[in-house]
């Protein structure tokens, strides 16, 4: 099995095709284990994230011909072309930029909870959105967060964060006005911040995928927008 | 292209963004230090976030849950190795670690009648009590929690993609202190030289090192432990290290993943040989180095399967109709990402615990770790004193677990010390003495010439190739099976190594330059190989999760304990050294043992009975615990994976 990796090293990008060795017979590797097996032979000095091999640290979404994919869970195929995500800023080979998703929340949710009962149960969406494994290949095809990188660019503000938002953020954000142990001026407070991260771009998009399956239209997109189309109270 | 170096000053630098990371972070920040945390993976991810989620919690489930009766649980577990200052604090500390991660987003399921949080209905193996928490999604409420404490710290500046290199020293009459560390910021191409008077070293563990054979994250390449040694600072009891009994052996992709804990095995779950011969019954009372034990001498008495692993036999959980479907529904919900792990790479009769699991154990945890006392600072080794402005926390420190890490019980660890820590790192704040106002810049540069130094070297070595080359022969020579000769031989090749290390090419990039964190890695990582080799020669006899295949085992009720510790002199020759431990009261040590000799014999008893009485009586047990289970109620969560992996998994 042949696949193309797309190197990217001081501003060249260049192709090297490599030959996967089975490691037994019938072997279906996923991609991570032909980035692993390039690395420790043929193409040395590789670059590429990961962590956990099992899908949950987020860290290893590359894109398999133009699409992201977590790369430990999926299986290469003869001819595939493995690229850093196209949605970020490429650092070195497989591995883009991604801290200016998570700076731009900073200070937007709270720091401590600081509510004297612990002991609610949270209901079932606020389990299913800390799915969540930060793997920001929602990033793909959301109009808010390509904002970012309208024309070529790299809209990032001194600390690195980004202007606008993206299916992640409204995650966390929406995540904390489900949680039964944050106080209503928190989840104000993450409303604001969805509302400044650019939710009303949220109208007119056919909605967010989510790398592992988070139903992210209904339970992030649609309560956001319904909440910013009620009444407020001042009104 | 030469890298540019920045200047910076903080009260306090923190290495590792899990959960003894992040608690140390928003600990010093609250006591009003300037906190720089560094990880080299981005902030949260960690073996905090990939891990089960299952949270030690004092008395949560049991009024008769004592402090005493916690501490004794992990000091006896771990052969009376830990030091019972810390084993103390552990116990009086959990419930308030516990809330600090509530406070930062984890969210447990709640017992109604009690008001607490709903224990496993099964307690993890090795513990007297229930008192084990588990999560929706597992670790990764924890891994939110981490996130959200760091990312959203008032007070906390944070570096993802930075690699912590060295811990910066001074040395005079009073002794070594802390000046700062230098960082490589490979996501921006530079050099960080940071001048703090305290430095939390919470980076993690060590299981790389035995690479594919581990389930942890990739960055556990030893840093924590290579660190401190290289700054002065003592290790202790870097023997033992914890190979979880039950990982997976196929297919390649799913190699050493987690499949589970000894309570995975239920009430009736055991371990066979590859010829089907019990080899170790009432798995569910078991420690992991128990466990593990039995499988590392039935194959290495060539009774093992093909792949070197035995097979953990559930089976008989589920042949009774009533209780097996309790059984099932505490898999999938206590244990619901292992099982996701196991249905994809066993298939769903597995999953369903219909067939066996063919495992071997696994990398998982260093017990070792760095001296310290109950606050996580540094303390002295004979003849120095200790190191002034080093803290450590979380998998990084010793003393806390000994000879045998009980399961659960480092999701509280990272919280509860990561706070002590991080409060006494604080502490240190304005204390920029005489060592600080020079800012001892010829310390800093002497470490920075050596890093500048490796840019642009030439050589015909890879450090990538080298790294799998090192981890074949630690998983050989110091893995979970050791004789005297196999750890000498280690010792050898490590020798040839460290002249290998001298011949890595390095190129000259600033931006994420790739061969320089192979070779700092792969230096970190025979630095902390060594400590466990030469830890490993020191204890002749098995004691815990260190198997001595061709010595005693120790008994923990008439021998003496006492730890191994290693530390580099002055000339940087590795030494070691025995630290005598004080022995838990025989009274307490044999009520222990009695009980649990009792659970064990209640245990093969149940085993023997018809399966009809078996499914009686533990429907009643489990319904005790868990309430109502419909009997059609096991809705796998694993049935939810994206269907692209169920199609290609199958
Ligand atoms: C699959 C699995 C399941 C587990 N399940 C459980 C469980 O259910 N309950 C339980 O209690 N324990 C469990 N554990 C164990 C537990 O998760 C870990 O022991 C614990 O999370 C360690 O926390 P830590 O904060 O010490 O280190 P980590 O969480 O591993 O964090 C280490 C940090 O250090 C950073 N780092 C490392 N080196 C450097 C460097 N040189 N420079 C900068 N940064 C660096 C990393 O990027 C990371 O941010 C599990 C472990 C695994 C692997
Ligand atoms: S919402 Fe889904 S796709 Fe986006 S980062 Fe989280 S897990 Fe990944
Ligand atoms: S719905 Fe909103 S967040 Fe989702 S992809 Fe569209 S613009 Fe992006
Ligand atoms: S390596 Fe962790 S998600 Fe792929």
């Amino acid at each position: 099995m042949k696949v193309e990796l797309v190197t990217y090293r001081k501003g060249q990008a260049r192709s090297v095709i490599y030959e996967y060795v089975p490691r037994e017979e019938g072997e279906r590797p996923m991609v991570l284990d032909v980035l692993l097996q390039a690395q420790a032979t043929k193409v040395p000095d590789l670059s590429f994230r990961y962590g956990c091999r099992n899908r949950t640290c987020g860290i290893c979404t590359v894109d398999i011909n133009g699409k992201p994919r977590i790369a430990c869970r999926a299986r290469a195929r003869d001819g595939d072309k493995v690229s850093a995500v196209s949605t970020l800023p490429a650092v070195r080979d497989m591995v883009s930029r991604r801290d200016g998703i998570a700076r731009q929340l900073r200070g937007k949710l709270p720091h401590t909870l600081r509510a004297n009962d612990l002991n609610v149960e949270a209901p079932a969406d606020y389990h299913a959105l800390t799915a969540c494994i930060e793997c920001y290949a929602c990033l793909d095809h959301c109009p808010m967060h390509a904002r970012n990188l309208d024309s070529g660019g790299d809209k990032r503000n001194e600390d690195g964060a980004y202007r606008w938002g993206s299916p992640f953020s409204l995650l966390k954000l929406q995540r904390i006005r489900l949680d039964p142990v944050a106080s209503g001026l928190d989840g104000e407070k993450a409303f604001a911040a969805a509302t400044d991260l650019g939710l009303e771009i949220c109208r007119d998009c056919p909605g967010c995928k989510c790398g592992v399956g988070i139903d992210l239209k209904n339970k992030v997109i649609k309560p956001l927008l319904e909440a910013a189309s009620e009444p407020t109270a001042k009104d | 292209m030469s890298m540019e170096t920045v200047w910076l000053d903080y009260d306090v630098i923190v290495i590792g963004s899990g959960g003894a990371g992040s608690a140390a972070a928003h600990a010093a920040s609250g006591a009003g230090a300037s906190v720089l945390v560094v990880a080299k993976d981005p902030i949260g991810c960690s073996d905090s976030k990939i891990a089960e989620g299952i949270v030690t919690v004092r008395g949560v489930a049991d009024d008769a849950d004592s402090h005493e009766m916690l501490a004794d649980n992990l000091r006896i577990a771990g052969g009376d190795l830990p030091t019972p200052e810390i084993t103390q604090a552990f116990a009086e500390d959990s419930e308030e670690a516990y809330d600090w991660l509530r406070r930062q987003g984890v969210r447990p399921r709640i017992d109604n009648d009690r008001g607490a949080p709903r224990a496993l209905p099964i307690p993890l193996g090795g513990h007297t009590h229930r008192r084990s928490v588990g999560h929706d999604n597992g670790g990764l409420s924890v891994g939110h929690a981490a996130w959200n404490a760091i990312v959203q710290g008032a007070g906390i500046d944070y570096l993802e993609d930075a690699w912590f290199l060295d811990i910066v020293t001074s040395v005079d009459a009073d002794g070594r202190t802390v000046l700062g560390g230098l960082v490589y910021d490979a996501g921006k191409g530079r050099l960080l030289a940071v001048s703090a008077p305290a430095v939390v070293v919470a980076a993690g563990g060590l299981s790389t090192l035995y690479f594919p054979n581990t389930d942890t994250m990739r960055g556990n390449t030893g840093d924590s432990f290579a660190l401190a040694m290289r700054a002065g600072a003592e290790l202790v009891d870097m023997e033992q290290v914890q190979f979880l009994p039950f990982c997976l052996t196929s297919p390649p992709s799913y190699e050493g993943l987690l499949a589970g804990e000894p309570a995975t095995a239920g009430f009736l779950g055991v371990i066979r040989d590859a010829g089907g011969k019990l080899i170790l019954d009432s798995v569910m009372l078991r420690t992991r180095a128990e466990c593990a034990a039995a499988i590392v001498k039935a194959v290495e008495d060539g009774r093992g399967t093909e792949r070197d692993g035995c097979y953990l036999d559930l089976t008989a959980n589920v042949k009774a109709e009533r209780s097996g479907v309790y059984y099932r529904n505490f898999l999938e919900t206590s244990l619901s990402s292992v099982m996701v792990t196991v249905r994809q790479a066993l298939g769903r009769a597995a999953a369903e615990c219909k067939e066996q699991w063919e495992i071997r154990p696994g990398a998982h945890y260093s017990m070792g770790g760095i001296r310290v006392d109950e606050f996580g600072s540094a303390v002295s080794i004979e003849s120095r004193d200790r190191v002034k402005g080093l803290f450590a926390a979380g998998q990084a420190m010793g003393g806390v677990f000994g000879a045998n890490r009980l399961g659960s019980t480092s999701l509280s660890e990272g919280p509860i010390f990561g706070t002590r820590a991080g409060r006494a790192a604080a502490a240190l704040r304005g204390k920029k003495n005489e060592h600080f106002t020079s800012r001892n810049t010829d310390a800093f540069e002497i470490r920075l010439n050596h890093y500048r130094g490796l840019l642009g070297r030439s050589g015909d070595k890879a450090g990538s190739s080298l790294i799998r080359e090192l981890q074949r022969a630690a998983w050989k020579g110091i893995g979970p099976a050791r004789t005297r000769a196999g750890i000498e031989k280690f010792l050898r090749q490590s020798a040839n190594f460290r002249h290998d290390a001298k011949k890595i090419a390095i190129s000259d990039e600033g931006l994420w330059n790739q061969s320089l964190i192979n070779y700092v890695e792969f230096v970190n990582m025979l630095d902390t190989a060594d400590a466990i080799a030469i830890s490993a020669l020191q204890r002749e006899d098995s004691l815990g999760a260190h198997i001595r295949l061709d010595g005693g085992t120790t008994s923990v009720l008439f021998e003496k304990a006492y730890s191994v510790s290693t530390y580099f002199d002055e000339e940087m020759n590795l030494k070691v050294g025995r630290l005598p431990r004080p022995p838990t009261p025989w009274q307490r040590v044999l009520t222990h043992i009695l009980r649990d000799r009792k659970r064990k014999l209640g245990m093969k008893i149940l085993r023997l009975l018809p399966v009809s009485l078996q499914d009686r009586i533990l429907e009643k047990r489990y319904r005790a615990v868990m309430g109502n289970v419909e009997l059609d109620g096991v809705k796998p969560k694993s049935v939810k994976m994206p269907q692209e992996i169920e199609r290609e998994a199958a």
